[in-house]
């Protein structure tokens, strides 16, 4: 175990030579940059086995773990798989010594950057921990003109919160983002900061990863490091600072795909910049060393993660079940209404989780708004690195994905829990799983909760809640053994008794996190530009089609200037999921309009004309793509798609959906020839019935006024 | 008014281009059932498109129309009819006044007749929904009517009719009791304002009242004494008075300082104060105008003011470079200047006396560096392009607390000099590129260069030949068109051969053609029509993928589907769906 793990780590060291190399510099950033993307997504394809930590966090300072709310599980695994362990389950006591300090580091350093500073227990040595402030830059950062990137020397429990982009690498000690721990020697991590949601905060957590490094050591090392990356002349102020249990992170500008295609559209140019908050409450800090890299910190006035002792609770339970059950893994399902910030946590658990485990798996349920995929979609995937950033800062294919076409499943609940039971067979019980749900909790919604936590064995609950209003009964175990769902149902009480009879052991029973969100905004749908729900939508759909852009450096192109592939009508079939289309007409639907592609096994073969579907079958989606266009006249298909063509080959149906393209791909295209199709200037939305159906909720009585009066 | 922003991009649609619209619309109105139907299939279509965002003036058109359809159909009773023309109506008279509704909820009549709905209409959806259901005749009245108020107030008028201004005028008159406060509120607050000003120039004139003195005194005792006297009590009194008054209002004191006649000496002021113009490259201010105000800046002097001058001046600047002041604007440049020298860190004054150091010292308005707000300076003072922006541009540049990059320094400094160079080019730019003959500044000098040199190289090749240089030219279009190298298609063909999907290899230039449109397509709106379809059912499929078989080949045998939850492997859903699935064969 111990060699394979060194090995590994040597394979770690290796490849981050490579990026570390100071020659690197020397090429241009671009060409570096398009090397590192690449080697980043040769690193996720090539799933390497292994841990990335030579050892867990070990705990900033000792607080007692407490412990979770509701235990309910007996501590014999009865999910194990047989005697599927192998070497793990003879594991050596380090592993689990790893987990449960590191279960208690959790606790205490993920208070992150506010609680943090309030906290008096804190093992500070020189500078105060907490949030770097404007006149603190001038010691700790430092700029290299030259290379365009700075490096900021962190002292144990200081944070750095900002907006922006920017590639981050750990040169000396060790950071946490967001869950996720980088430690010195490991690749550049890009960080995504963008003005819709909470702002990223960099955390140092100080000890040396090498406790057998002296402190003289230490600093020596660290010091040598900071001669590595900066001239003579600008390093010496940050060498005084540098100590044996500083941080010394490289901060890099960040420069992909993604960010030049949202880029191209003026009405996101300032997705990365500050948000409308920010700016009123002036808690940018515009002048420091690190502007011009693509970031701006925050003031402590612009709050960072808030994250509630439950919240920390839970996430310290769940670290530990694995570091319990590295065998029989834990199947956690989170849950609640909507924006009680169920996205945020799973992101932070699965970047906790990737300190220890090469890989956690992920099981989309909300269609809505979908971590790895254009919404409308359900998906299995397997995630080997972190997610620092917002969904559509990661449109990664998943390993599996079902096309189910619309951003909620209330038309079709049958469909919905057939495609989540298909993708669930899928799931390889090796790794740890975490299962995201809707946002939908009454009613038919929560029956399909019920039915998830039946359906799937959930070992872990996490129910987030919010404020004073009960949206949905806690789903304890004892409430799950009487309530029914949308396909299963309570067992019937029999005479020969309870769940200990023999026959059903306690599987059933899950232990229940429950999570009262306390950030301010919880339960409420936010406001600010690019957070609503359909804003979200837009920008992962356009996060997925800037993979069509080249790594490289250059212009951007418009979704229109790409070379299609072609594919004749007769060999795909063709169907709406959304609504009847009267099936002569179909193509006026389906032209210019986005497309899953999908696989069937059956052959189609339409002789010559268009194929139909008659109705949607749960069917496996490969990716999406634009249908670029209809050629009537050769009986052809165009579509512009970033699927592989290796993949492609296997694709015989386009579904359409409910989700449709961003406004902006169709009104935005440029170089056209005369006026693009679907776009018209003169729709007035003054007239009456011009709108679309928009439904007023909580429309008082005129009597109800009297009484409230 | 408010003006759209959005009127420049467009509105996404559901229909190609105006003449689907046309088509739909006069079919939906036509005698001719096929054509209802045809647009009625159409926007099924359009249905598929919009998603949720159908416009529901089109969804309750088609709605009435298929009632309609049906009923000259003649297979259905009188009674079916009533039911399909209720739904129909109701829906129509709900949805249209939706949008009318306010928080509290209001009688459809009064909405309706908002709308020139007549009262008629609304009982009838009464009627339909909480009494006695009317008369198949009744409901087809109503039908006939409903869709010629949808022609009328949304088919007709749609679609560059020009209303909109009709409809943006009726917003007027609203607020004009809002309106009239606002305007008393404003008043006041100007009339304040021109108080304070008055009084700030009152000040202002009797500080240079006292200073003139002292400084006509000055002349006569000795020349050559750098020294300027104490301040006299007077002068210390007018000080306090002023300070006193910067405290409530230092904008308006700023404002007036900047004037002529104050910090912007008039001619007069600089012949009593003997001051010969200098040129207006470099914005040096004459030092005697310097020393005229210090005992005034010196006893102001906060962070706060300074931000608030150099910020004034700025703006100051901005306007003048676009009125073309020399004189103002030298002087408005040379206090930036100096406001920011005395700000500086740089030491380049090693090499002085002790002596000359005290001097220069004492000509400075503030000692202490003050932490300036260094970007906002910097798109202040680009923002102001004039004569001595470049010198000012490096001078921020260079003192800036966390400098730029030197590439982008220069590139600024260069940008700013080729800006503000203007007819004559007078100033060199502080940051000379060797190796660059004669600037290309502007496209146009660009095309002068290529046409120059195309020329002649014509002109070597066949002399005597004089052609048109314009053709010359290469097109300056960015190139977007997506050009995939032999490589990459060989690589892809290879990897799409045995499949029906291959790489358009047409000739095409994609570029030009938007999404939606392919080359050789009609602007017929029924292009898209297909004549002959096929149909295949199927049936929910195993989601493995040929790929992800062997990937997951050894979970999928060892796991069958675990079922742990209540010992039933199928549920009635499951059941039913078995049975549904059984009888189709």
């Amino acid at each position: 175990m111990t060699s394979k793990r060194q090995q590994c780590n040597d394979k770690w060291f290796k490849s981050n030579r490579i990026a570390k190399n100071p020659d690197s510099s020397n090429l241009s950033p671009s060409t570096a940059m398009a090397k590192l993307e690449h080697r980043a997504s040769n690193l996720r394809k090539d799933k390497p086995n292994l841990k990335r930590l030579k050892k867990g966090a070990k705990a900033v300072s000792f607080r007692p773990v407490k412990t979770p709310a509701a235990t309910e599980r007996t501590p014999s695994r009865p999910l194990t798989n047989g005697g599927a362990g192998g070497p793990e389950q003879g594991s050596d006591s380090d592993e689990s010594q790893d987990w449960s300090s590191f279960a208690k580091s959790v606790l205490h350093q993920n208070g992150g950057g506010e609680s943090m500073e309030g906290q008096e227990s804190c093992v500070s040595t020189k500078a105060a921990p907490g949030r770097i402030e404007e006149e603190a830059f001038v010691h700790c950062a430092e700029r290299d003109y030259i290379h365009n990137r700075t490096v900021l020397v962190m002292q144990q429990g200081q944070t750095l919160c900002f907006r922006g982009k920017c590639l981050l690498s750990c040169l000396y000690g060790r950071v946490e983002v967001h869950g996720f721990t980088l430690e010195e020697g490991q690749q550049s991590y890009p960080l995504f900061s963008p003005s819709s949601h909470c702002p990223l905060t960099v955390t140092a957590l100080g000890d040396s990863p090498n406790p057998s490094k002296t402190k003289k050591a230490g600093r020596l090392e660290a010091k040598a490091i900071v001669r590595k990356y900066l001239s003579t002349e600008t390093r010496r102020r940050l060498l005084s600072e540098v100590d044996s249990d500083s941080c010394v992170i490289l901060l890099e500008p960040l420069d992909t795909p993604l960010t030049r295609f949202l880029n191209s559209f003026p009405d996101l140019k300032e997705v990365f910049g500050l948000s409308s908050r920010d700016i009123r409450e002036s808690s940018a800090m515009l002048d420091t060393p690190l502007s011009g890299l693509g970031i701006t910190p925050l003031r402590k006035t612009a709050r960072g993660m808030v994250m509630s002792q439950t919240y920390r609770e839970a996430l310290n339970g769940l670290v530990n079940a694995c570091a319990e059950e590295l065998d029989g893994c834990p199947v956690i399902l989170v849950c609640g209404a909507k924006n009680v910030g169920k996205s945020t946590f799973n992101r932070h658990l699965i970047n906790t989780l990737l300190n220890h485990t090469a890989s956690v798996e992920y099981l989309e349920c909300d269609l809505g708004q979908t971590e790895f995929t254009p919404s409308g979609c359900l998906s299995l995937s397997t995630v080997r690195e972190p997610l620092l950033g917002p969904p559509f800062t990661h449109q990664w294919a998943p390993e599996h994905m079902i096309f189910y076409g619309q951003s909620s499943c209330e038309t079709d609940l049958d469909r919905y829990l057939e495609s989540l039971k298909s993708l669930w067979r899928l799931y390889n019980r090796e790794t740890p799983i975490v299962i995201n749900t809707m946002g939908w909790v009454k009613g038919f919604g929560f029956q399909l909760l019920v039915d998830i936590i039946r359906l799937f064995s959930i070992s872990h609950v996490v129910q987030l809640s919010s404020g004073d209003k009960v949206m949905c009964p806690q789903l304890t175990p004892e409430f799950l053994r009487s309530s029914h769902g949308w396909q299963t149902h309570p067992p019937v009480q029999s005479a020969l008794g309870e769940d200990n009879s023999g026959t059903h052991p306690a599987q059933r029973s899950y232990t229940l996190f429950r999570i009262h969100s306390e950030f301010e905004g919880a339960g409420r749908p936010g406001e600010m530009r690019h957070q609503r729900s359909n804003e979200q939508r837009d920008l992962a759909l356009l996060g997925y089609f800037s993979q069509l852009q080249s790594p490289e450096p250059g212009p951007v192109r418009p979704l229109h200037c790409f070379t299609p592939y072609q594919v004749p009508h007769s060999a795909v079939a063709v169907g709406v999921t959304h609504c009847e289309v009267a099936p002569t007409h179909v193509l006026y639907t389906a032209n210019a309009s986005l497309v899953g592609l999908c696989c069937l096994n059956e052959k189609v073969s339409g002789r010559g004309s268009p194929v139909l579907l008659s109705q949607t079958p749960v069917c496996p989606c490969v990716g999406f793509g634009v249908l670029r266009g209809v050629d009537m006249a050769r009986g052809l298909y165009f579509l512009v798609t970033p699927v592989a063509p290796s993949i492609l080959r296997q694709v015989n149906c386009l579904l359409l959906g409910a989700v449709t393209l961003p406004n902006t791909l169709l009104t935005g295209q440029t170089g056209i020839l005369g006026d693009p199709p679907y776009v018209t200037m003169d729709y007035s939305f003054e007239l009456t019935g011009a709108g679309k159906l928009h439904v007023f909720k909580g429309l008082v009585r005129p009597g109800q006024m009297k009484n409230a009066k | 008014m408010k003006k759209k922003t959005t009127e420049k991009k467009g509105h996404v649609v559901a229909w190609i281009n105006k003449a689907e619209w046309d088509q739909v619309l006069e079919y939906l109105y036509s005698k001719d059932c096929a054509l209802q139907k045809y647009a009625l299939h159409r926007i099924s279509a359009w249905k598929g498109r919009f998603a949720h965002n159908t416009p529901i003036a089109v969804e309750s058109t088609a709605d009435l129309v298929r009632c309609q359809i049906l009923d000259r159909s003649g297979k259905l009773d009188a009674d079916d009819l009533v039911l399909l023309y209720g739904t129909a109506l109701m829906r129509f008279v709900n949805l249209i006044t939706e949008r009318q509704q306010g928080k509290i909820a209001r009688p459809l009549r009064r909405l309706a007749s908002n709308l020139k709905i007549p009262e008629w209409i609304v009982n009838l959806r009464h009627d339909i929904t909480h009494r006695k259901l009317p008369t198949l005749k009744w409901c087809r009245k109503g039908c006939k009517f409903v869709l010629e108020w949808l022609q009328q107030e949304y088919w007709s008028r749609q679609l560059g009719s020009g209303l909109a201004e009709n409809w943006e005028s009726q917003s007027e008159g609203e607020d004009g009791e809002d309106e009239l406060q606002r305007q008393e509120d404003e008043l006041i607050t100007r009339q304040k304002e021109i108080e304070s000003y008055k009084k700030a120039r009152e000040l202002l004139i009797s500080f240079e009242k006292e200073q003139f003195q002292t400084f006509e005194g000055f002349l006569e005792e000795d020349k050559q004494a750098s020294l300027w006297p104490e301040p006299s009590a007077d002068m210390s009194w007018i000080l306090a008075q002023i300070k006193h008054f910067a405290l409530e209002s230092s904008e308006i004191l700023i404002d007036a300082l900047i004037e002529d006649g104050f910090m912007v000496p008039t001619i007069e002021q600089l012949v009593s104060l003997s001051v010969d113009n200098s040129d207006p490259t470099a914005p040096h201010l004459p030092r005697v105008v310097l020393r005229f105000w210090l005992p005034l800046l010196k006893d102001l002097n906060s962070q706060l003011f300074i931000h608030l001058l150099l910020e004034k001046l700025f703006v100051e600047l901005q306007q003048l470079s676009e009125d073309n002041q020399k004189h103002r604007s030298f002087y408005i440049a040379g206090w930036i200047s100096e406001v920011i020298l005395c700000n500086s860190n740089k030491n380049e004054y090693h090499y002085e006396s002790k002596i000359q150091r005290k001097a220069r010292l004492k000509d400075k308005i503030f000692m202490k560096r003050i932490q300036l707000r260094w970007q906002q300076l910097l798109a202040a003072c680009l923002n102001a392009p004039c004569m001595a922006t470049p010198h000012l541009l490096q001078q921020i540049l260079e003192d800036m607390e966390h400098p730029m990059p030197l590439d982008t320094r220069q590139k600024l400094l260069r940008l700013s000099s080729i800006y503000t160079q203007g007819a004559d080019s007078g100033c060199d730019p502080p940051m000379e590129h060797s190796g660059q003959p004669s600037g290309i500044y502007t496209l146009e000098s660009l095309h002068e260069r290529l046409r120059v040199q195309s020329r002649r190289q014509v002109y070597m090749m066949h002399p005597g030949i004089v052609s048109d240089s314009r053709k010359a030219l290469p097109e300056r279009t960015e190139d977007f068109q997506e050009h995939l190298s032999p490589d990459v298609l060989a690589e892809r063909a290879a990897e799409l051969r045995g499949s029906p999907w291959q790489v358009c290899t047409d000739k095409v230039q994609w570029k030009n053609y938007p999404l939606g449109k392919v080359p050789g397509q009609s602007e017929d709106p029924s292009c898209l029509m297909v004549d002959n379809f096929s149909t295949i059912m199927v049936f929910d499929q195993q989601v493995e993928m040929e790929n992800a078989t062997q990937h997951n080949a050894h979970a999928g045998v060892s796991m069958p589907h675990r079922i742990t939850t209540d010992g039933l492997l199928w549920t009635h859903n499951d059941i039913s769906k078995l049975k549904a699935g059984l009888q189709l064969f």
